[in-house]
C-alpha cells in the first residue's frame, strides 16, 4: 500500500448515464482511517459514486484515486485494498455461502486453507455458520446483508465501503453492524459508508458528506457540519428538503 | 502476464466445478446425442454408403465432424452461460471487483469451456473406440486441435454473453451462424464431393479448417493440409481471445 495520506481521493469527476449527469464536477477526500458518511437523497449519485470508486463504473472524466492508486490505470492495486458491501445482493446461485466467500478470498490470491478459516470465522461472527452448505436463496433478507459484509470483509480490505448496509435489517443485527464497524476503524482500516438513517451516520462517523443531484453540497467534520444543529436539520438544509 | 495464479486459479475452479456439478445438464447429453448419430448414420445407414473414395469407413469419418461439432457447442455453451448470468444476476461483479486482470479473468473463464469442451469431446471419442473405431493417429494434433478450437468457442461464447440482452439472444449466434457453418464445413461429408464452386466457398468457412484439423488428427484423412488447418485455428483462437480480453477492459456492458 502506498503512503497515501488519503485512503480516497477524488477530482473533477463528472460521470453521465447517456445524457442524465449522475455526478457533476465531484472533488473530494476521504482520510485514511475515517470513519465517513456519505449521505443524500434517493438517486442523489451515492452509489454511481461508489461503483467508480470501486470500478464497476467507468466515468467520463476526472482522477479518481484509492490510497494514491488510480482506479483505472493501477486497478489491480486499488481493488485488493477495498472491500464493497453492495446496496443490492449480487451472488453466485450455483455456490453455497461457505463456498461463494472461498472463491471470493481465492481471487484476492488467498489460498483455500486460509480462505476457509476466514470464511467460517466471518459465518460465525455473523451468526451464518449453521448456514454455511445452504445457497444464498434460503437465506432471510437480513441474512444475505450480513453475507454482503462477509464477502466485503474476507480479504481485510483498508477501505470497506458500504452502501446501506443496515436497510431492513433489525434493531440487533444493526447494532452489531455497529459495533463491527467501530471495532474495524479502530483497528485503523477506513470506513465509508452510505445511509438513509441520521442517526446512524451522527452516531458512528467522525466525517461527513453530502451530494445531492450529483453535487457535492456539504462536506467537512462533524462537529464543524452539525454546529448545534441536528444533522436531520443540516441536510434539510443542504438538500432543500421541505 | 499473469500476476495473480491463485486468482486465476481460483475462478478456473469456481467454472470447472460449475459445468461438473450438474454434469448430466452440461456433458452427458452432448456425449448421448453424439452416441446415437455414431449408432444410426455411422453403423446402421453408413455400411450402405459406398464411401471408398474417402479412404476411411463413413462411420470413420463421421467421428470426427461429431467430435468437433460437440466441441464447438459445449465450449461456446459454458462460458457463454456462465457469463451471461453472471451479467443477468450482476454476481460478475464479484470478478470485476477483484484484483484479477481483465487477460486473468478471460483465462479464468476460458477454463472452463475449454475443459467442458474437451471432456465432452473425448467421451465422444471413447464411445466410439467402443463402437469399433480404430485408436486415433495423431493423438497430439489430436489434443491441439480440441484445446485450440475449445479456445476459440469459448472465447466467442463470452462475446455472445456480453451481446446478448436476454436468454433467448443467447443461442442466436449458434442457431443461425455457427452451426450451419459446421455442418457446411465437413462434419458429415467430404467437401470433395461437392461441385467445385461449393468447394471453393467452402475454403472461405473458418469452420471447414476446424473440421479438417480434427478429422486428420483422428483418421490421417484431410481435404486440406494439416499445416494449414492448425495455423488457421491459432489465428482464430489468438484473434477471438484479444477481443474478448479487449472488451473486459472496456467493460462492454460489464460496467456501467
Ligand atoms: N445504470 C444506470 N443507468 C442509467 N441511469 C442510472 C443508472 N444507475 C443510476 N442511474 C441514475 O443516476 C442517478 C444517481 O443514481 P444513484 O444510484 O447513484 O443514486 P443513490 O444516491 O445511490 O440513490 P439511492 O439512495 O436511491 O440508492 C439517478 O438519477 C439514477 O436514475
Ligand atoms: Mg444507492
Amino acid at each position: 500500500m502506498r503512503d497515501s495520506k488519503f485512503a480516497i481521493e477524488i477530482k473533477n469527476l463528472s460521470k453521465y448515464y447517456g445524457n442524465l449527469a449522475a455526478l457533476k464536477d465531484v472533488s473530494f477526500q476521504v482520510k485514511r482511517g475515517d470513519f465517513f458518511a456519505f449521505l443524500g437523497p434517493n438517486g442523489a449519485g451515492k452509489t454511481t459514486t461508489i461503483n467508480v470508486l470501486t470500478g464497476l463504473s467507468n466515468y467520463q472524466s476526472g482522477d479518481v484515486r484509492i490510497f494514491g492508486y488510480s482506479t483505472t490505470k493501477d486497478y489491480i492495486q486499488a481493488r485488493r485494498l477495498v472491500g464493497l458491501c453492495a446496496q443490492e445482493f449480487n451472488f453466485d446461485p450455483f455456490l453455497t455461502i461457505r463456498n461463494l466467500l472461498v472463491f471470493q478470498a481465492g481471487y484476492f490470491g488467498i489460498l483455500p486453507p486460509k480462505a476457509k478459516r476466514r470464511a467460517d470465522e466471518l459465518l460465525e461472527r455473523f451468526g451464518l455458520y449453521e448456514k454455511r452448505n445452504a445457497k444464498h436463496r434460503t437465506l432471510s433478507g437480513g441474512m444475505k446483508k450480513r453475507l454482503l459484509l462477509c464477502r466485503a470483509l474476507i480479504h481485510e480490505p483498508e477501505i470497506i465501503i458500504l452502501d446501506e448496509p443496515t436497510a431492513g435489517c433489525d434493531l440487533e443485527l444493526k447494532f452489531q453492524i455497529w459495533n463491527y464497524l467501530k471495532e474495524l476503524n479502530q483497528e485503523g482500516k477506513t470506513i465509508f459508508l452510505t445511509t438513509h438513517y441520521m442517526e446512524e451516520a451522527e452516531k458512528l462517523c467522525k466525517t461527513i458528506g453530502i451530494i445531492n443531484s450529483g453535487n457535492i453540497v456539504r462536506i467537512g467534520e462533524k462537529s464543524q457540519i452539525l454546529q448545534d444543529k441536528s444533522l436531520q436539520d443540516v441536510f434539510i438544509e443542504v438538500t432543500g428538503l421541505e | 502476464m499473469i500476476t495473480n495464479p491463485i486468482g486465476t486459479a481460483s475462478l478456473a475452479k469456481r467454472e470447472i466445478f460449475r459445468f461438473l456439478s450438474v454434469a448430466t445438464q452440461t456433458v452427458f447429453p452432448a456425449i448421448l446425442s453424439a452416441s446415437l448419430f455414431m449408432f444410426i448414420f455411422g453403423v446402421a445407414i453408413g455400411n450402405r454408403i459406398d464411401f471408398t473414395s474417402a479412404q476411411v469407413s463413413y462411420f470413420s469419418f463421421i467421428v470426427p465432424g461429431l467430435m468437433t461439432m460437440h466441441l464447438i457447442s459445449t465450449s461456446y455453451e459454458n462460458t457463454s452461460f456462465s457469463l451471461f448470468l453472471g451479467r443477468w444476476h450482476n454476481h460478475i461483479q464479484e470478478l470485476l471487483l477483484s484484483p484479477l486482470s481483465y487477460f486473468e479473468m478471460v483465462l479464468g473463464l476460458l477454463a472452463g469451456g475449454v475443459m467442458r469442451g474437451v471432456v465432452v469431446c473425448t467421451g465422444i471419442y471413447l464411445v466410439s473406440l467402443m463402437f469399433g473405431n480404430f485408436p486415433a493417429l495423431h493423438p497430439l494434433y489430436l489434443l491441439y486441435f480440441m484445446v485450440m478450437v475449445s479456445v476459440i468457442f469459448s472465447c466467442i461464447g463470452m462475446l455472445a454473453a456480453l451481446w446478448a440482452e436476454d436468454f433467448n439472444m443467447l443461442n442466436m449466434w449458434n442457431i443461425y451462424l455457427i452451426i450451419p457453418l459446421v455442418l457446411l464445413g465437413g462434419v458429415f461429408h467430404p467437401v470433395h464431393l461437392l461441385p467445385q464452386i461449393v468447394q471453393d466457398i467452402s475454403l472461405f468457412n473458418p469452420m471447414f479448417y476446424l473440421v479438417q484439423g480434427i478429422r486428420y488428427s483422428v483418421t490421417g484423412v484431410s481435404d486440406i493440409s494439416i499445416v494449414i488447418s492448425a495455423l488457421v485455428t491459432l489465428v482464430m483462437a489468438a484473434v477471438f481471445f484479444n477481443v474478448a480480453v479487449f472488451l473486459f477492459k472496456i467493460g462492454y456492458k460489464l460496467r456501467t
